[in-house]
């Protein structure tokens, strides 16, 4: 890099305005995908953290809202009809329901991801689901879980804390097992 | 013991490849030709050692080694052959490992070269490129390893790692989960492939781009040997893009080609700054201008490619193309921001060595309107930009990720690509140096006269729409001027050499491969403009619930649903497959099958359209819905006009691109050169 000759004539230097213009602008596009990656990587809301109020259109084209239920316990289900894995867990979900049900100490909602409608409503006929179940429109509620696939299942305590996670399909002794446990905690 | 191999093979590679970059700077700071010479050799040994690894998991994926977790992820038994060979890029480890070969090729082919007026460019282009290889390689060694397999823990528990751990026993599933059924169409076998080839050969005239920065041999020598490689790079991207547009409208079942997602943008973009690229490092050659934005420019499609395989496989934004989320985003976050950086570093320190030789004179000039070619290309780059990174921002200030859709890029791209059409009319006909209105009015005004006369007939033939009738006028211009001028340079030829018009033709593309090979390009752009006209302002579609006997009918056409058969298929598929028949007016014009097909091994379904494709038009006919078998089935119907054309137009386009690219004598730039410098010298005072 020594040996070369550098033009000596007319050289207009460039202002050093627009090299510190030209680094911001780059550091700031760095900024801005490294915090999206940051977002991205954040993964799924961790357990004891609060889980942020939202609201589930169901399929009947009732509103669901979270913010309702406060003191409750909240299981949240994540399911889809092209999943195998969840036609597994779905008739476990409905049994669960149906036992806590008459309490009116538990919600189940029953969070439809990428799906098309026909195929959904035939699933929930077919396993005879009766708990609130809707579209997840624009994968807004799993984008929030961060899920990873389906089914997943999210119980949320009466604190409004994650208590429990899993991660495929779930079984009735699984979820009542935990669902006993956060109703016998004080709101 | 081939996985072990593979990854054994893949270790090397990577080592050869630091050992390659190291020697390449010590060489190039201590001018010890040894060194170099031995980082040219490390550069060359990187290929055999990829391919290698390549040949490795390509054994793996046929043997159905479903202990391998890739393997297992991406084939299974169902597969015929050469579906398991090509998911050796099904999916994210596979398709690194992939790249990494394709870059360690064109590694080896740039090196092979003769260097001996270039020397000096060498260990840049070396330590450029072997950072880049070693980069890639790194995430397949470190994060994305495809020859980690299942292990059986003592405890019970499944683990996944590349060498047995303590008290492990191998765990070999009986089935592999198979390559997802969308990616099983020959458009998106050959899809990825040539975007990679596209993306892996623009590295080549960044790296010479760079080397001319380092070393301040600012003329543009590494212009005209990258030349051949940035149309190269520029045929495999093009051709990607063709490819997965026409996967899209065969597979995914919206009657479209082009849904601008952020994956597709993503590809999109290097495309759009290289081929502002092709256009202006064409003023460099001829006039010595545009030194700085050239370097930008490849700068820039360097930058974009990285940027485009990041946004694909990071998981920052949502598309139908992510790959899962991996661990590769934080990696490659940090590789763009060293990359960005230090070539923006560069930059900058060259800028006063990069100043032009030349002044533009006229604003009619070649150069002129190639410069404002330049720009809108920069436009639809900077609407493409914003639109992929509005989530991005919008998450940062409003804690939503909101995404744009296809009207913002295409109610903001449209003008700009109608311009990009004119102005591909016109600037054939200007010269280089200065035109004025006059000599570019000569030229201009029959074809022109000749599009309006057009126009006029389509507007009688009944074409109201302002929009459509601007579209086929700039179509019609682009096409008479471009066949114009073959017709003025070929009739030229004819009178000055005797040669017959056919002969003279050929001749002359042989003689000028880049001009008329541009041209042709021009022409495929046109006749894929066609298409485009055709299905943005002219389809239409429908949709119903028929029983067997009934119909559906759009526009001039009509559809008899005759029955439908669900049956399986020895592959492993369900199939539903309707039974329609056309008709154009009263006329039976054919019998069409759409269908659904639903694969078992991945629990997957696909809609495969029905459609009667002819140069006027194509009738495009998706089953929707058949389970529900009591109301009768539901389809979708599609009237796509003038749509082959771009497929056409898309030939016609890699044809000129092959014309362009085709390696002429050596010898002639350096003789055009000499005496266009003479020519120059005795024009100034």
């Amino acid at each position: 890099m020594s040996t070369e000759s550098k033009p000596t004539t007319g050289s207009r230097s460039l202002s050093p305005v627009i090299i510190v213009v030209s680094f911001v602008l780059l550091i700031g596009f760095l900024y801005l995908i490294g915090q999206g990656l940051r977002r991205a990587y954040a993964g799924p809301i961790a357990i004891g953290q609060k889980v942020p109020a939202f609201e589930l259109t169901t399929f009947e084209g009732a509103v669901i809202r979270t913010a309702d239920w406060q003191g409750k316990v909240i299981v949240v289900n994540f399911w889809a009809s092209w999943c195998k894995p969840c036609e597994q867990e779905a008739a476990d979900l409905e049994q669960a329901w149906q036992r806590y049900r008459p309490g009116g100490e538990v919600l189940f909602l029953g969070v439809d991801y990428v799906d098309t409608e026909p195929e959904a409503r035939a699933f929930i006929e077919k396993f005879g689901l009766t708990y609130p179940n809707g579209p997840d429109l624009r994968t807004k509620i799993s984008q929030m879980f961060r899920i990873q696939g389906v089914p997943e299942t999210y119980i949320i305590d009466r604190g409004g804390r994650l208590a429990f996670v899993k991660k495929g399909p779930t079984t009735l002794n699984e979820i009542t097992g935990v669902i006993d446990q956060l109703l016998a905690q004080a709101p | 013991m081939v996985a072990e191999i593979g990854f054994g093979a893949l270790i090397v590679a990577f080592v050869v490849s630091i050992y390659g970059i190291v020697a390449g700077i010590y060489g190039a700071r201590r001018h010890a030709e040894p060194w170099l010479e031995s980082g040219r050799r490390a550069m060359l040994l990187t290929w055999p050692l990829i391919t290698l690894a390549v040949l490795c998991l390509v054994a793996l994926l046929v043997g159905g080694h479903y202990e391998v977790q890739y393997v297992y992820n991406v084939t299974s038994s169902f597969m015929p052959l050469y579906l398991k060979v090509t998911a050796l890029w099904g999916g994210q480890a596979g398709s690194l490992v992939f790249w990494s070969w394709l870059m360690a090729a064109f590694a080896s082919a740039v090196t092979l070269r003769k260097w001996d007026r270039d020397r000096e460019f060498l260990p840049w282009v070396i330590v450029v490129t072997l950072v880049t290889l070693a980069f890639f390689l790194g995430l397949v060694i470190f994060v994305e390893n495809p020859f980690v397999r299942f292990w059986q823990m003592p405890d019970g528990r499944q683990a996944v790692a590349m060498f047995a751990p303590r008290g492990a026993l191998p765990l070999v599933p009986m089935e592999g989960r198979g390559l997802n059924p969308l990616l099983r169409h020959p458009g998106m076998i050959l899809h990825p492939p040539m975007l990679y080839l596209g993306f892996v050969s623009f590295v080549i005239p960044y790296a010479f781009g760079i080397a001319a920065l380092v070393t301040g041999r600012t003329d543009d020598r590494w212009i005209r040997i990258t030349r051949r490689w940035t149309l190269v790079a520029w045929l495999f991207l093009s051709l990607g893009l063709i490819l997965g547009s026409r996967w899209a409208y065969d597979v995914l079942g919206w009657g479209g080609y082009w849904g601008w997602d952020p994956v597709e943008i993503a590809a999109f973009m290097p495309w759009l700054s290289g081929t502002a690229f092709l256009h202006s490092v064409m003023i460099q050659e001829k006039r010595g201008l545009f030194k700085r934005w050239n370097m930008i420019l490849i700068i820039l499609t360097y930058a974009l490619v990285i940027f485009g395989t990041f946004l694909t496989r990071s998981g920052v934004l949502s598309s139908v193309h992510a790959f899962a989320q991996s661990a590769i985003g934080p990696l490659f976050f940090g590789f763009i921001a060293i990359t960005f950086l230090g070539s923006l570093g560069l930059l900058l320190y060259r800028w006063n060595d990069l100043r032009s030789e030349g002044v533009m004179t006229s604003l009619l000039s070649r150069e002129a309107l190639f410069l404002l070619n330049n720009l809108l290309f920069m436009g639809v780059l900077v609407v493409c930009f914003w639109g992929v990174i509005y989530p991005l921002i919008s998450e940062i200030i409003t804690g939503q990720k909101v995404t744009v859709g296809p009207s913002y890029y295409e109610r903001s791209t449209g003008p700009l690509f109608a311009a990009l059409l004119l102005l591909m009319g016109i600037a054939p006909l200007s010269a280089w140096g200065h035109s004025t209105l006059k000599t570019l009015g000569r030229a201009l005004w029959k074809p022109l006269v000749a599009s309006v006369v057009i126009v006029v007939g389509l507007w009688v033939g009944g074409i109201r729409a302002w929009s459509a009738l601007l579209a086929f006028w700039l179509v019609a211009l682009v096409s008479l001027v471009t066949l114009y001028e073959y017709y003025r340079a070929v009739v030229a030829r004819h009178r000055r050499t005797g040669e017959n018009y056919l002969r003279a033709l050929w001749n002359l593309a042989g003689r000028n491969r880049r001009r008329y090979g541009g041209y042709i390009i021009h022409l495929g752009v046109v006749l894929m403009a066609l298409g485009i006209i055709g299905i943005e302002l002219f389809q239409t579609e429908t949709q119903g619930t028929v029983q067997p006997g009934g119909s559906l009918r759009l526009g001039n056409y009509t559809m008899l649903f005759q029955r439908l058969d669900v049956f399986d298929t020895q592959d492993g598929r369900n199939v539903a497959r309707a039974v329609v028949s056309v008709f154009k007016g009263d006329r039976y014009v054919g019998e069409l099958h759409p269908r659904r097909d639903f694969f078992y091994d991945s629990q997957q379904t696909m809609t495969i359209p029905g459609v009667r494709s002819t140069m006027e038009d194509d009738f495009y006919v998706l089953l929707v819905d058949w389970q529900s078998s009591a109301q009768g089935i539901t389809f979708k119907v599609y009237h796509n006009p003038l749509v082959n054309w771009l497929w056409v137009g898309g030939l016609v386009f890699i044809l000129g691109t092959l014309v362009a690219a085709w390696p002429d004598r050596e010898a002639e730039p350096t003789r055009a050169r000499a005496t266009q410098s003479l020519a120059a010298q005795r024009v100034r005072p």
